[in-house]
């Protein structure tokens, strides 16, 4: 008789990644079958940054920006849902770039010749690289300037601001144009170079969720008996947070649980409802 | 109160849906053509009531 393997975030998460990845492209093939573009909205409409770029205008003049539509504030609604309960859990588990970024780094790595990821021991390979904290922190501000960028940009635009840089358009929308083909080399080049480079340098929808992991209710917390600072958790968090056990709310942080799977100490870090100190 | 790490997969998921629908029931729904426009009907009342043009 076999015994159960044990249970694992990181196992879950990767599932509901390639599932979001799988269904996000499903989308964007949808959209290029022949008169398939004419049912049920562009594929912009089912982004929940859409809804952002196109809130202004709709509140302005009663009509959203062209390429959006009304589905947008329902997928930006179901986003800061999950901000309202988990945090950037959205940016750590439901965002198709947020899983294609984990990938590359994982395949980049593995193309660098790491055989096996052992949890909780450094990479030795040369990339994805870490940015010293110098130039890594005034980059990590970029988002939030993209963000009211496109807000004010947004009132005086026909299509959404983004729409031509787009990374969600390049790698799942498959109707390139030569902006789409640059943003995607970018975009991928980035993700080998520095892992999670899109979320944390350039997301605006990062930007704007990531006030929520202050008080969303579902958080860690870590306990002083029980946690010895040992640094696994900061060797495997993707968001380079430096210091995780203290910074569990810390606005860059994408709630992919990855500290807690990785944590050795058990007690250390428990995943908990309410509004009480993460740490105790 | 703390929660099994099982179960936040499945918190996040519900907590999606659950929003999606809440979208869906204020009229935000999906629209054929991709060009855009439109007005739901809720939101158009909410924006009357506050004196929001539209």
């Amino acid at each position: 008789m076999t015994t159960p393997k044990p249970f694992t975030l990181a196992k879950s998460r990767r599932a509901i990644q390639w599932m979001v990845v799988v269904g996000t492209l499903v989308i964007g093939l949808r959209h290029i079958m022949p008169g398939e573009a004419s049912r049920g909205g562009s594929f912009d409409s089912f982004c929940a940054f859409g809804g952002i770029e196109t809130i202004l205008p709709y509140l302005f003049t009663g009509h959203t920006l062209k390429s959006t539509n009304l589905l947008n504030f329902s997928v930006l609604l179901a986003t800061l849902g999950v901000a309202l309960v988990a945090g950037r859990a959205f940016c750590g588990w439901l965002c198709g770039l947020g899983a294609i970024q984990d990938f590359v780094a994982e395949w980049t790595r593995k193309l660098f010749g790491e055989k096996r990821h052992i949890r909780g021991r450094q990479s030795k390979t040369i990339l994805p690289l870490r940015l010293p904290p110098a130039v890594d922190r005034p980059l990590r501000y970029a988002k939030y300037f993209v963000l009211a960028a496109i807000l004010i940009t947004s009132l005086y635009m026909v299509f959404p601001p983004l729409r031509e840089f787009c990374p969600v358009r390049a790698v799942f929308g498959l109707k390139m144009t030569t902006l789409l083909w640059i943003t995607l080399v970018v975009f991928l080049a980035g993700s080998m170079l520095v892992e999670r480079f899109w979320c944390k340098y350039l997301c605006p929808l990062g930007a704007a969720l990531a006030v929520f992991n202050k008080i969303s209710p579902a958080r860690l917390v870590m306990d002083h008996h029980h946690c010895n600072n040992c640094g696994r958790c900061d060797i495997e968090c993707s968001m380079g947070i430096a210091d995780v056990p203290h910074q569990l709310d810390h606005p860059e942080c994408v709630r992919c649980m990855e500290c807690l799977d990785t944590c050795a100490r058990e007690g250390s870090l428990t995943l908990q409802i309410g509004y009480k100190e993460n740490q105790i | 109160m703390k929660i099994h790490p099982r179960y936040y997969p499945a918190i996040i998921i519900a907590a999606y849906v659950v929003f999606l629908l809440i979208g869906f029931l204020l009229g935000f729904l999906p629209e054929r053509g991709g060009e855009g426009y439109g007005g739901s009907a809720s939101m158009q009342l909410a924006c009357s009531t506050l004196g929001i043009p539209t």
